[in-house]
């Protein structure tokens, strides 16, 4: 049965429309059947960032494919950079140097605390602690100005990790500057439990998801972390340099909202760990392997398929990529987490639940509505 | 953190303000920043190596003026600002070095024509 | 270890017909049959493969078929799989995974309907999800030509800056 979107008559329920142009939202719609104060039904509209991602990359090569990938979510470009060159790495059989594996690893790990800074400050405003969205941030300042010295752009690093390494090499001082801001971010997370009883009470019991849900319905990531599951596709199926790193992966039992907000701090504190780690083993040596230093027209990709997985900050992405022997692939298909976050788990978790809870509730899946539509 | 209002005050009196006054200063830009093209005709060799790469196909080779026909007589790149996203592969792929991208990032107008970049403008000789 | 993998290969190649090819030491391709989807499907998810990762469709125009893949992921061994089967592209109709792996399976093939128009049997919500008032063909398949609509239907001829778009 489809879920009737309409009020039924002769009964006190209204709608209500949290909606895509609203700051509370982000660009994402979804209808409410409200009764009083109470939340009876509720029905996800995905589409308003539908730019077709999968039909344009079939009329593109894979450099210039490389340059669209960080805009399937711009915030959190460089782990979306690193699949798709992951893929066309094990497709075309490129064999990658070690020091682009380490810089990529060191790319992607600063992109995964950035995005957890932005899912910090975006949680806290929606709940009533004004001072974390402030210092948060502020703090996300500093990887933004790391990113304009090594890439060249703040936000768009423009395919920075490509098929065959990275881009450009690093500039002589990156390692110390490196270094220094993962001290600020030492500093930022005691600053963001500086005030908790707010938070605390809007989020502590609310929106409970058991294990065997998760798995029904799908979730990956902080949100299945949140359940109980021990999962992480950098440790079960390790990919770049991951398995010579020493990290750990937090995991909690309660399921609710609070859990997940505490495994967002835990695991920003990981990823720092991770790149002092890479830091003290960089290796010498080229950045991209030697027949890619120019661009190359024209190079055809092999007959074959590939599917590869990696973990970005939201959940496990997929890729799917299917060539048959010409310049462009043939068929990509992009599993996004925010897919199954937003449409099953939203649906089921807002099932009686006061208005009150709703942003606590939405926010703390830690979504994006553009890996949803891409 | 605990000082009291006069310590705070002093202290803050005469430390540098985090922030510059625009339009006589500015915060500087680091090198190999992606900004705005700068095309050296005399190093061009007409290759189309630019035009060929580019995602958004911004960049397009016309003619020169009939007035200049006679010094410049190939086809040049002409850059569509509007259209490109600073990615940077023209630069990457041009073997000359002739197309770069330099640290211009004030590229706001009310005048829709400055949009179009063209290699060669009459003024020239 | 390639054992490992095999050794839950075994279990399925005796009851049906079944083709391998095994890539690392954790991650297979199988191709399969139309009609034993349901069962082998069902024997996975009973063996630990209950993480459906997604469900991808490739439109092979020359051959005149669809390809559906589903990618399966099993959290106690820490392996991957792939299976692949073809069925007709003109009527395209095929079982749906409900039964074994609920809403998750739901969702990603309310998508691929809109997108290839590929019917599931057995699923309650097939309503469009992205796309809204649109009556013309499933849009990602290949005799769909995009550009001859777009040109048709917004190209402005006055504005010099599109040419360079639809030439």
């Amino acid at each position: 049965m489809i879920d009737q979107l309409s009020p039924s008559p002769d009964s006190k329920e209204y709608n209500f429309y949290f909606g895509p142009a609203h700051a509370g939202s982000g660009n994402f719609g979804v209808k409410l059947i409200i009764e009083g104060e109470k939340v009876v039904r509720a029905r996800s509209d995905p589409g308003y960032l539908h730019r077709g991602f999968e039909k344009l990359m079939e009329y593109r090569m894979p450099l210039q494919n490389a340059v669209l990938s960080d805009r399937i979510c711009i915030l959190e470009s460089l782990n979306w950079n690193l699949i798709h060159a992951e893929a066309v790495d094990e497709l075309m059989n490129i064999e990658v140097p070690e020091r682009a594996r380490y810089i990529r690893v060191i790319m992607a790990e600063l992109s995964r605390i950035q995005s957890h800074i932005i899912w910090f400050g975006v949680f806290s405003k929606a709940t009533g602690f004004d001072t974390g969205f402030k210092v948060a941030f502020g703090y996300r300042d500093y990887i933004l100005d790391l990113f304009e010295m090594i890439t060249g752009g703040r936000v768009y690093p423009a395919g920075y990790i490509c098929p065959g390494g990275v881009r450009r090499d690093l500039p002589e001082n990156a390692p110390d500057r490196i270094r220094k801001v993962l001290n600020k971010m030492d500093e930022m997370i005691d600053l963001e439990q500086l005030e908790n009883s707010t938070l605390h009470s809007r989020t502590k019991g609310i929106g409970v998801l058991k294990l065997e849900d998760a798995i029904r319905l799908g979730a990956t990531g902080p949100v299945i972390r949140g359940s109980g599951m021990r999962t992480d596709v950098r440790k079960d199926d390790p990919y770049e340099v991951y398995d010579r790193f020493d990290f750990d992966v937090p995991v909690r039992k309660e399921g609710d909202a609070y859990a997940r907000y505490q495994i967002g701090i835990e695991e920003l504190r990981e990823s720092v760990k991770i790149i002092k780690q890479a830091l003290k083993d960089l290796p010498d040596g080229d950045a991209i392997a030697p027949e890619f230093k120019k661009p190359r027209l024209n190079a055809k990709i092999p007959e074959g398929e590939v599917y590869i997985r990696n973990e970005i900050s939201r959940g496990e992405a997929g890729m799917y990529m299917v060539s048959d022997g010409g310049t462009n692939p043939y068929r990509v298909k992009i599993r996004g987490p925010s897919f199954l976050h937003m449409i099953p788990v939203l649906e089921y978790l807002f099932k009686g639940v006061q208005i009150a809870d709703v942003p606590a509730i939405y926010w703390s899946l830690n979504i994006c509505p553009a890996d949803l539509d891409r | 953190m605990d000082m009291g209002l006069i310590p705070t005050l002093f202290k803050n009196f005469f430390s540098k303000p985090m922030t510059v006054s625009f339009p006589d200063e500015s915060i500087p830009i680091p090198n190999g920043y992606r900004g705005e093209h700068q095309y050296d005709i005399d190093k061009c060799i007409s290759c189309g190596l630019c035009s060929r790469i580019c995602p958004n196909r911004a960049i397009e080779m016309v003619e020169a003026p009939e007035a200049l026909k006679d010094d410049y007589p190939k086809r040049y790149p002409k850059i569509d600002i509007g259209k490109c996203c600073f990615c940077g592969l023209c630069q990457d792929i041009c073997p000359t070095n002739a197309l770069t991208l330099g640290k211009n990032v004030f590229l706001s107008t009310f005048d829709s024509s400055t949009v179009i970049k063209y290699p060669i403008t009459k003024k020239e000789e | 270890m390639a054992s490992k993998v095999e050794s839950i290969l075994k279990k399925i190649d005796s009851r049906f017909d079944v083709e391998v090819k095994v890539k690392r030491d954790n991650e297979a391709w199988l191709s399969i049959d139309n009609e034993n989807l349901i069962d082998i499907c069902g024997s996975l998810k009973d063996k630990g493969f209950v993480h459906l990762s997604a469900i991808s469709v490739v439109d092979w125009i020359k051959e005149g078929k669809y390809e559906v893949i589903y990618h399966l992921w099993s959290y106690k061994d820490k392996m991957l799989l792939n299976l692949k089967t073809r069925i007709d592209r003109e009527k395209p109709a095929i079982d749906s995974v409900i039964p074994i792996w609920d809403s998750n399976a739901q969702i990603h093939e309310r998508e691929m309907h809109e997108l290839f128009g590929l019917k599931f049997r057995g699923n309650p919500d097939l309503a469009p999800l992205f796309l809204e008032d649109w009556n013309g063909p499933p849009t990602f398949r290949k005799d769909f030509d995009w550009r001859k609509y777009v040109r048709e239907n917004y190209y402005d001829k006055n504005n010099e800056r599109e040419a360079a778009y639809y030439d």
